[in-house]
């Protein structure tokens, strides 16, 4: 999961060439990594691939600041359902 | 105390309030006094540098705190502070460098590669504040910056004409140009919004725009004068809608500024709702059209507060607006109103004759808020002026805003659009030009087009090109190169290589006939 969202990013997302490989702890909010028009698209592609749906009240930078937050977001969603 | 530079509206609060908060971001703060003794402390520093009266210095950092320390600071020291977006590509932020000759530049310790970097494009640059080590600048660190004494220190003897801000904007040759203002054309805005929208200490006024976008004035100046409460809006809220809608109702934002967008994206996801908004006075909007049925459901629900609808280019701060207390009863756009006080306009025509009342024509107008004029282009400032002379050599200038306008029967100015290519994509200005030029550098290029088209009301923008025999372009690397070349919002989305432009009769490319192509898709 790590992976795909990561090369989705990185193929789709990223305004700037990065100096390093994009990690999943890397702050994708607060950096300009992906701007806010991107992150929708982001949020759109997670609906899509992981077959859920993000709910206005998790649209939180807790959620999406970094690979990391958004895996676990999207494993404790799963458990839910 | 006569205040007549930015920096007194500091000097003038810190004295009558200390102890209030003058900046909120994140869980942090800063006083009034604390703001005023830091800046002391940076303007000090930037002395140390050897920087003078009438010297530029940058602004390279993220949303924060230390942005609006730095401003003040920078104008203490009679220098004029320059934004540069922490997010554009880096061979644009070197281009602003080298146009207004910064030989240093603020910046936090995150942004040490990327300074390095543009050092290398920018052999003017001499030092660099922020950062703890660099192989190749002289750095100075924040914590020493404030650890410097400021005893008896004073501000530079700053005039009000002297230059206080360089904002830097799309330019129509491919590069960037800068949008000079003064401490007058400042101040003068900082006393017609507080005025407009009656700013007093009790106000909490949200700033969503960053610093090198003009609304970010309103938080950092007006909000200063009035001895109010600015929350600086961080980059990761703008692109959480949950997260801002919070701030909004947590930090009991009073004034809220932004473009429509942030509103229309808060509105879509079901964000926009009565207890949210509980605290807010003012909404406050600019950069581009609020599509009428939208602001009405908005303003549906945020009930109690009152709307403006704020227009002007960064050449003039703002120009008109147009209050409504109650929602739209149509869906026709609103119009952007009337000019405020100490303005005038004119509605003219291609031979800068005035129009009849009620016909269409370009709008300029004579305010107190204008610029000086663009930074190194005396033949774009002149080009931008329509000049009326009382007397030969006593000049009124008014400013050529581009955009076509008329009066209504009501006597409130309706915007019809451009005259020329600018366009406006999430509020952001864009010349259509300066992307195709960009594309066009590109060697295998042999010849761009631009087009903008709207889908669900949202501008965005289409490249066509023709790419040289058997150089095997692809549209990905034409991406990849805009993205080194431009902000991302003016980055084309798509990119469509053709074999040759449909063209009209007299050989130019017909941009009507490409965008038919889309459509029919």
């Amino acid at each position: 999961m790590i992976n795909t969202i990561i090369n989705y990013i990185a193929d789709n997302l990223i305004n700037e060439p990065l100096d390093d490989d994009l990690e999943p702890e890397d702050d994708l909010l607060g950096s300009g990594i992906v701007d806010s028009m991107g992150m929708m698209r982001l949020i759109a592609f997670i609906e899509n691939e992981y077959d859920l749906k993000v709910a206005p009240d998790e649209m939180v930078i807790e959620n999406f600041m970094t690979v990391e937050n958004i895996v676990e977001y999207i494993t404790t969603k799963n458990k839910q359902q | 105390m006569f205040i007549y530079t930015l920096h007194h509206l500091l000097e003038n609060s810190a004295e009558k309030h200390p102890q209030s908060i003058a900046f909120r971001y994140l869980s942090e703060q800063i006083s009034y006094q604390e703001l005023n003794e830091k800046s002391d402390q940076i303007a000090h520093q930037l002395r140390l540098l050897n920087i003078k009266k009438g010297d530029r210095v940058g602004i390279y950092m993220p949303r924060c705190l230390h942005t609006v320390i730095s401003v003040y600071g920078i104008l203490k020291a009679g220098a004029a502070y320059v934004p540069l977006d922490p997010f554009s590509p880096i061979s644009r932020t070197a281009f602003v460098v080298n146009d207004c000759n910064l030989e240093v530049v603020l910046t936090t310790k995150k942004q040490t590669k990327k300074i390095e970097k543009i050092a290398l494009e920018s052999p003017v640059l001499k030092s660099i504040v922020g950062i703890e080590e660099s192989s190749t600048l002289q750095n100075v660190s924040w914590e020493s910056v404030f650890k410097l004494s400021t005893d008896n220190f004073e501000s530079e003897n700053v005039l009000d004409d002297d230059i206080a801000y360089i904002l830097y904007t799309s330019g129509s040759t491919g590069t960037p140009k800068g949008i000079v203002h003064t401490h007058r054309s400042g101040l003068q805005f900082v006393k017609l919004t507080t005025s407009l929208y009656n700013i007093s200490n009790t106000d909490v006024i949200a700033m969503h725009a960053p610093l090198h976008f003009d609304p970010s004035t309103l938080g950092i100046f007006s909000a200063i004068y009035a001895g109010s409460t600015t929350v600086i809006v961080s980059d990761a809220e703008t692109k959480m809608p949950k997260s801002l809608a919070t701030l909004i109702s947590d930090k009991k934002i009073t004034i809220w500024f932004s473009v429509p967008l942030a509103l229309i994206q808060l509105l879509r996801n079901g964000l926009v709702t009565k207890e949210n908004g509980d605290s807010l006075r003012w909404v406050l909007f600019s950069g581009e059209v609020f599509i009428t049925k939208y602001l009405k459901e908005v303003m549906q629900i945020w009930t109690q507060a009152k709307f403006s609808n704020i227009y002007g280019p960064t050449e003039l701060n703002q120009c008109t607006y147009y209050n409504l207390e109650t929602p739209p009863v149509n869906n026709d756009p609103i119009p952007i109103g009337y000019v405020w006080d100490n303005s005038e306009f004119k509605i003219i025509d291609a031979n800068d004759k005035e129009v009849a009342s009620g016909n269409i024509g370009e709008l300029v107008v004579r305010s107190s808020t204008m610029m000086k004029g663009y930074w190194n282009n005396k033949q774009l400032t002149q080009k931008s002026f329509f000049i009326q002379e009382v007397v030969p050599g006593i000049p009124q200038v008014f400013y050529r805003t581009g955009d076509q306008v008329k009066l209504n029967d009501k006597g409130e100015l309706l915007y019809l659009g451009r005259n020329d290519r600018q366009v406006k994509i999430r509020g952001y200005r864009i010349e259509i030009d300066e992307v195709e030029n960009t594309i066009n550098n590109h060697p295998n290029v042999v010849e761009a087009a631009v087009i903008v088209v709207q889908t669900n009301n949202e501008n965005s923008l289409v490249a066509f090109v023709v790419a040289q025999n058997k150089s095997n372009l692809n549209s990905s690397e034409l991406i990849s190169f805009s993205k080194k070349h431009l902000p991302i919002y003016a980055v084309p989305n798509e990119v469509i290589i053709l074999d040759d432009f449909p063209r009209t009769s007299s050989g130019k490319i017909s941009r009507k006939q490409l965008k038919s192509t889309l459509i029919s898709d």
